[in-house]
């Protein structure tokens, strides 16, 4: 199968017909062969009953429905993981991406991109709500992971199947999933695509939490960074604590050098030596720690690495 | 663990009953002969044939002669397994729901907690959709201090696990098959079923009983109880908020500590500075870097969390799949120029 168009959906009972005619016709447009995976994010409205109508007349879809509501990165994950296709594309599901847009996306990948994704350059949502808490979580993603996109938050995206199969999703992670496969080797690419005002329902996801993108931001690039060497990482980490130990030892052995005669030896310096001491130690140690625990799991570097090469190349 | 008792061999054994009646007898058991007479006879009424499993933890081998009475004059199967220890309440249910072969399985508690009558709409609620109806023994006839007790547990537990259940340690669940199968209980976690349940993305319903006059102890626990279900909270609190992402909580609170304990330091650097006044006498100098040092390993830990996480469970997936709906004629693929149909391979 060439295609696979992943829309998640929650809550949009009132679009989804417009929708599945709207995708159904630009994906027939394209001539090659495709199927659509609608993931049902654990809606309580009528969205299921409507899904199940469109999988009756129209055998290309298939609907996967989650047991609950588990937000967009596990409800996008899942649509990879039943994909088929050699090339996914993701969109959203309330009609504000154009599924016209794809022909330009898969055109790109053509020529030798591994992602692509979508820049709603004329984005039409409130300025306060939407655009501004946008604009910076995109500039933070841009300089955390040194792959500047303009729009992270688009969901119309185009990726090769090899990429995706390899990738797992983590935490909130489809908020920056170009610049996180551009850090594995991935060739990423920015396309303009048309963005339409929102016809039915409200607005469910989107870019609120710039602290949370922010957080797990970070420690997705220091897992990326320093899981290959931990014990390095921590030690790395405990040397501010050594520096503190060896400051409240010269504080002690100056006061100590010091010490008028009669006086009584203040037992602040050393009390605070042991406590940094203690501290640095304990980091060295889960450094340790931490080696056996990347030592005993299943992430390895070097496969991560040559599946990037290998889908070098590769004709979609 | 040793299986005492065998079920009864009947013709209709294969199919499996339509209800299997989990019985954990761990703390205190009442009168067990009573029990499953009353609950054999509500369900009979309903129409439905149950499996009765009694797992009998170590420490109350003095039930088993009633047991085998039962078993002798019961109509329904009566499973009887002996525990081969005092392993507790947790592993007896998770025994007993790993024996169960009905569709529907109930657990029940060991002595009279809700009136039997109660069955019928439990059933109808499970009929309806839900994939598990816990009991709430409501209204509550128990002493008031029974009452408070109660109250102000699931008060802090919803404010834990924000799930709204009134009477989470009433012993009578009823649930689909595929819920116990997927159940994971250890520990003193079998007080928290429903929340479990309910985090692995099953839907479940609160159901009010009418409570037995029976029930109406009043039970004052030993300190050690009470100490012991605040820690199993803060394991439901870390399995239901936490798991995936260790660092969103130790990152906070480490985070908080180092900036509390920075702080401190600061002012005291800057009082040195610029007002001369000395450090030896400063204890809360130890203060501030104690702050530092525990926000440090707070921090460290969350990230040695994230390191499991990422390197053990990277391809574990977080959602849950109700269902893939597909159509029958899927794998027949319209030809793109719609010049009839195309068959293809399936990929996978």
């Amino acid at each position: 199968m060439d295609l696979s168009i992943v829309v998640p959906l929650y809550n949009e009972e009132e679009s989804v017909d417009a929708l599945h005619a709207e995708v159904s016709a630009a994906a027939a447009k394209l001539g090659i062969s495709y199927e659509i995976l609608y993931v049902d994010d654990g809606s309580g409205d009528g969205t299921v009953g409507k899904l199940r109508a469109v999988v009756d007349r129209d055998p290309q879809v298939k609907v996967i429905r989650f047991r609950r509501n588990y937000g967009q990165t596990s409800a996008i994950q899942a649509g990879f993981d039943q994909s088929r296709g050699r090339v996914v594309v993701t969109m959203d599901g309330d009609l504000q991406n154009d599924p016209g847009d794809m022909g330009l996306l898969l055109a790109e990948l053509d020529r030798g991109y591994d992602v692509v994704s979508g820049w709603r350059r004329d984005r039409k949502d409130r300025m306060l709500s939407r655009r501004i808490p946008s604009r910076v979580a995109n500039w933070l993603i841009g300089r955390l992971t040194g792959t500047r996109i303009h729009d992270n938050g688009c969901t119309l995206k185009a990726y090769r199947s090899d990429v995706v199969k390899r990738t797992t999703l983590y935490a909130e992670m489809h908020r920056f999933l170009a610049p996180m496969m551009s850090l594995t080797g991935c060739r990423t690419r920015e396309v303009v695509v048309n963005h339409r005002p929102r016809q039915f329902g409200r607005s469910k996801y989107g870019i609120s939490r710039i602290w949370k993108v922010f957080l797990d931001l970070l420690t997705i690039k220091m897992l990326l960074g320093f899981t290959t060497r931990p014990a390095a990482w921590f030690g790395l980490l405990s040397l501010p604590f050594l520096g503190g130990t060896c400051l409240g030892l010269a504080a002690s052995i100056y006061s100590y050098a010091t010490l008028g005669p009669q006086r009584d030896y203040p037992l602040v310096f050393p009390s605070v030596t042991i406590l940094f001491a203690l501290a640095a130690v304990h980091l060295l140690l889960i450094g340790v720690f931490a080696e056996l625990v990347v030592k005993v799991g299943d992430f390895k570097e070097k496969d991560a690495v040559l599946a990037s090469l290998d889908s070098r190349g590769a004709p979609v | 663990m040793s299986s005492i008792g065998r079920m009864k061999l009947r013709g209709e054994a294969e199919s499996g009953p339509d209800l299997s009646v989990v019985v954990p007898i761990v703390e205190r058991y009442g009168d067990l002969r009573q029990l499953t007479a009353e609950f054999s006879a509500e369900i009979a009424r309903l129409g439905l044939r149950a499996e009765w499993i009694f797992v009998v933890d170590e420490v109350q081998r003095g039930a088993l002669p009633e047991l085998r009475e039962i078993q002798r004059t019961s109509e329904q199967e009566v499973v009887i397994v002996l525990l081969g220890g005092a392993f507790g309440e947790s592993a007896a249910l998770t025994v007993g729901l790993e024996r169960a072969r009905g569709q529907r399985i109930a657990t029940l508690a060991s002595y009279f907690q809700v009136e039997p009558r109660g069955l019928g709409a439990t059933f109808a609620a499970l009929d309806a959709g839900a994939d598990m109806v816990v009991g709430r023994r409501y209204p509550r006839t128990d002493s008031a201090f029974n009452r408070i007790q109660s109250r102000l547990f699931h008060w802090i537990l919803r404010g834990v696990t924000s799930a709204g259940f009134h009477d989470i340690s009433c012993g009578f669940k009823v649930m689909k098959r595929q819920v116990a199968r997927e159940l994971n209980i250890y520990g003193g976690l079998h007080r928290f079923i429903p929340i479990l349940a309910q985090n692995r993305g099953f839907t479940v319903h609160e159901v009010p009983l009418a409570q037995r006059s029976e029930n109406r102890s009043t039970r004052f626990h030993g300190a050690g109880a009470y100490l012991g279900r605040l820690l199993d909270l803060l394991t439901v609190f870390f399995l239901v908020r936490f798991t995936r992402r260790p660092l969103r909580f130790f990152g906070l609170l480490g985070t908080a500590l180092f900036a509390a304990g920075f702080l401190v330091d600061l002012v005291l650097a800057i009082q040195k500075v610029f007002f001369h006044t000395g450090l030896s006498g400063r204890v809360v100098l130890l203060l501030g870097v104690l702050l530092m040092v525990l926000g440090v390993q707070t921090l460290s830990l969350g990230l040695l969390g994230e390191l499991v996480i990422f390197t053990h469970a990277r391809n574990v997936r977080e959602y849950q799949v109700a269902e893939v709906i597909r159509n029958p004629r899927q794998g027949v693929l319209q030809h793109p120029d719609g010049k009839g149909e195309v068959r293809v391979r399936n990929l996978r």
